[in-house]
């Protein structure tokens, strides 16, 4: 499977995230002769245990999500980050979730945007709002290199692309910039050859990141 | 024009005629000259094409004449056939004579003056015919140049024609032809080394045990032609495979037991396609005709996760940056006959980047042209790029970074 980087937008501090800089984004791509292509969606999930007594919620880890991918309609994916965990499940295993009702959704983020080929290269920008809403939340990148799978082999090649990306973004004077941070992906068990299992936790590590730096700006102001 | 039958009447007269001609044709324009040298040419090739038709029509009487029970219609058609081939080659030679004294077979005519500028047509060491000598220059690349083209052309069809209906074979299978590329006119002379260590690989069995000791990264594999197809569409195809599973199938041990399961272990005088698997980076075919020999007759690259019935030494990878490896490839083979070099996503172009933009295309690829005229197979080094792997062997460039003279 061909691998991918997600990248993030991380603004400025004192700044936030809105649509003109999402289009600014979407430009520069066609910029570096970027062929837009289509669109994709991805949802990702958090949950919540539901218990009698509140005050147990403390006991079920808090960091429990499911994502949902565009390449594999038919799969779900489950993470728990502090334990390292990700699991790949058939996407029927939602509605299994809702006749339980032991863990319900708290929030739920919709990655959507349009997707972009460059030659070997495949791009998708995607702006992150909660589900139901249109509140621009955050924006997202993902660069994915088809022909190969194995990270460690294509590593020069993404920190290639990604630079050559960040110096045409730069161009732009926007305030903030993109942002790869790369999970240990051997902590959740997952080897050098890319799986979605590796997207899901990139997806998480991007949504614990915007959380965090929310959280300090929201305390800043 | 003269036909061949006109000739053959004026037989006799013929030779008084030649001498007229001359004289007149020294007392003629150059344009005439010129003009009837053309004649002449053309009269020429007539006379050969007429030898041919002859030889084959002699050729069928002599094999209708071994079949049983004939009349005399064979002996008939030989004696009118040997008849009729003696006076083509007569009128040949008279032909050929007429065109050495008006100088068309050899320069003389250009020293002398008179010539209104102009000199008489020229028969090009490649066979090109120039009705003028100043266009030589001219004619004669856009000559040769054809006569390239045609000259690959009629290659690529016999090479083809040879691979797929060997019964056909006419026993030429062990004359290949120099690559006719021009530019490598002033052939390189191999070092020293070099040479040695190639004269030692004389068989398949050699090649394949030094490459699998030079790099010991690279897997290779062996086939016949038949089974290479059905492992080709055996291969997982990375769209629509569990990406898990896929992986799994990837270990050497499977893939061994897939191929000694089907085929049984493939003796390499029988191996008609090698694979060439580098883990993860990309999975290169190599087709040889005939089987188990050290010809290879193409190549092909693809990405490791490609999988299907268009795998194979003439189908194309879909993914951009193995499609220009195999062009290239493609070139350096018929450059060079050996093993297809590898490529490295490890090297480093003189422009220092991985990735440059190909403006032809519009695409950022990584370096995809090794240059192959001074490759030496016995440096390329397995280890990823430090700094003194770089230094043992050329690296690889970007199609824009590549210059012809490497």
């Amino acid at each position: 499977m061909p691998l991918k980087w997600v990248l993030h937008w991380q603004p400025n501090a004192g700044t936030t995230v809105n649509t003109q800089i999402l289009n600014e984004v979407s430009q520069c791509v066609e910029s570096i002769n970027g062929v837009k292509e289509g669109r994709w969606k991805a949802t990702l999930t958090s949950y919540k245990p539901m218990v009698r007594e509140q005050s147990l919620t403390a006991e079920f880890p808090r960091d429990f999500f499911g994502i949902s991918l565009p390449e594999q309609p038919n799969k779900y994916y489950f993470m728990i980050r502090g334990q390292r965990l990700v699991v790949e499940a058939d996407s029927t295993i939602q509605t299994i979730m809702d006749k339980l009702q032991s863990y319900k959704s708290r929030v739920a983020l919709c990655f959507e945007g349009f997707q972009y080929q460059l030659g070997d290269f495949q791009l998708r920008v995607g702006k992150v709002v909660p589900s139901h809403s249109e509140n621009l939340r955050g924006i997202v990148m993902e660069v994915e290199y088809l022909p190969i799978s194995s990270m460690e082999k294509a590593r020069q090649i993404m920190e290639e692309f990604v630079d050559i990306w960040q110096e045409a973004i730069s161009k732009r004077s926007l305030p903030g910039h993109f942002m790869h941070i790369e999970p240990n992906f051997s902590e959740y068990g997952l080897l050098d050859h890319y799986t979605p299992q590796h997207t899901a936790v990139q997806y998480a590590t991007v949504v614990a990141q915007m959380i965090a730096t929310q959280t300090v700006q929201a305390t800043r102001n | 024009m003269m036909k061949p039958n006109a000739l053959m009447q004026q037989q006799e007269p013929q030779a008084v005629a030649i001498q007229n001609s001359n004289q007149a044709s020294s007392a003629d324009a150059p344009p005439k000259q010129v003009a009837m040298a053309m004649d002449r040419l053309a009269q020429a090739a007539r006379l050969i094409a007429d030898v041919r038709l002859g030889a084959d029509r002699l050729l069928e009487a002599l094999f209708i004449a071994a079949q049983p029970h004939q009349s005399n219609k064979p002996l008939h058609l030989f004696a009118k056939e040997d008849t009729a081939m003696r006076q083509h080659l007569q009128d040949l030679r008279a032909v050929g004579r007429q065109l050495e004294e008006s100088g068309v077979l050899n320069d003389s005519l250009r020293s002398r003056s008179n010539s209104w500028g102009l000199h008489m047509p020229l028969v090009c060491p490649d066979g090109a015919v120039v009705a003028y000598a100043w266009k030589r220059q001219l004619a004669g690349q856009a000559g040769a140049s054809a006569v390239d083209r045609t000259r690959l052309a009629l290659k690529a069809f016999t090479d083809q024609k040879r691979q797929f209906f060997p019964h056909l074979d006419d026993g030429l299978e062990g004359q290949s032809d120099e690559p006719a590329s021009k530019k490598h006119c002033s052939t390189q002379v191999p070092p020293a080394t070099l040479q040695e260590d190639l004269s030692d690989c004389k068989t398949l069995s050699d090649v394949l045990t030094r490459l699998e000791k030079e790099m010991p990264n690279l897997k290779v594999f062996t086939y016949e032609r038949l089974d290479w197809l059905k492992r080709a569409s055996s291969l997982p195809n990375s769209t629509n495979e569990n990406p898990v599973e896929a992986s799994k199938e990837h270990t050497f041990h499977s893939l061994n037991k897939l191929r000694t399961g089907s085929q049984g272990p493939v003796t390499t005088d029988k191996a008609a396609v090698i694979e060439l698997l580098f883990p993860s980076v990309f999975r290169a075919i190599v087709s040889l005709h005939p089987a188990g020999s050290i010809d290879p007759d193409a190549v092909a690259f693809f990405s490791p996760d490609e999988g299907g019935s268009y795998v194979h030494t003439r189908g194309f990878s879909v993914h951009h940056v193995f499609r220009h490896i195999t062009e290239h490839a493609a070139m350096a083979l018929q450059h060079f006959l050996g093993i297809g070099t590898e490529t490295a996503l490890y090297s480093f172009c003189k422009c220092g980047r991985l990735l440059a933009m190909d403006r032809e295309s519009s695409l950022l690829l990584p370096p995809v042209h090794r240059p192959y005229r001074h490759f030496s197979p016995l440096k390329v080094s397995s280890a990823p790029a430090t700094s003194s792997a770089k230094d043992q062997f050329p690296g690889a460039y970007h199609i824009g970074c590549f210059s012809e003279e490497l």
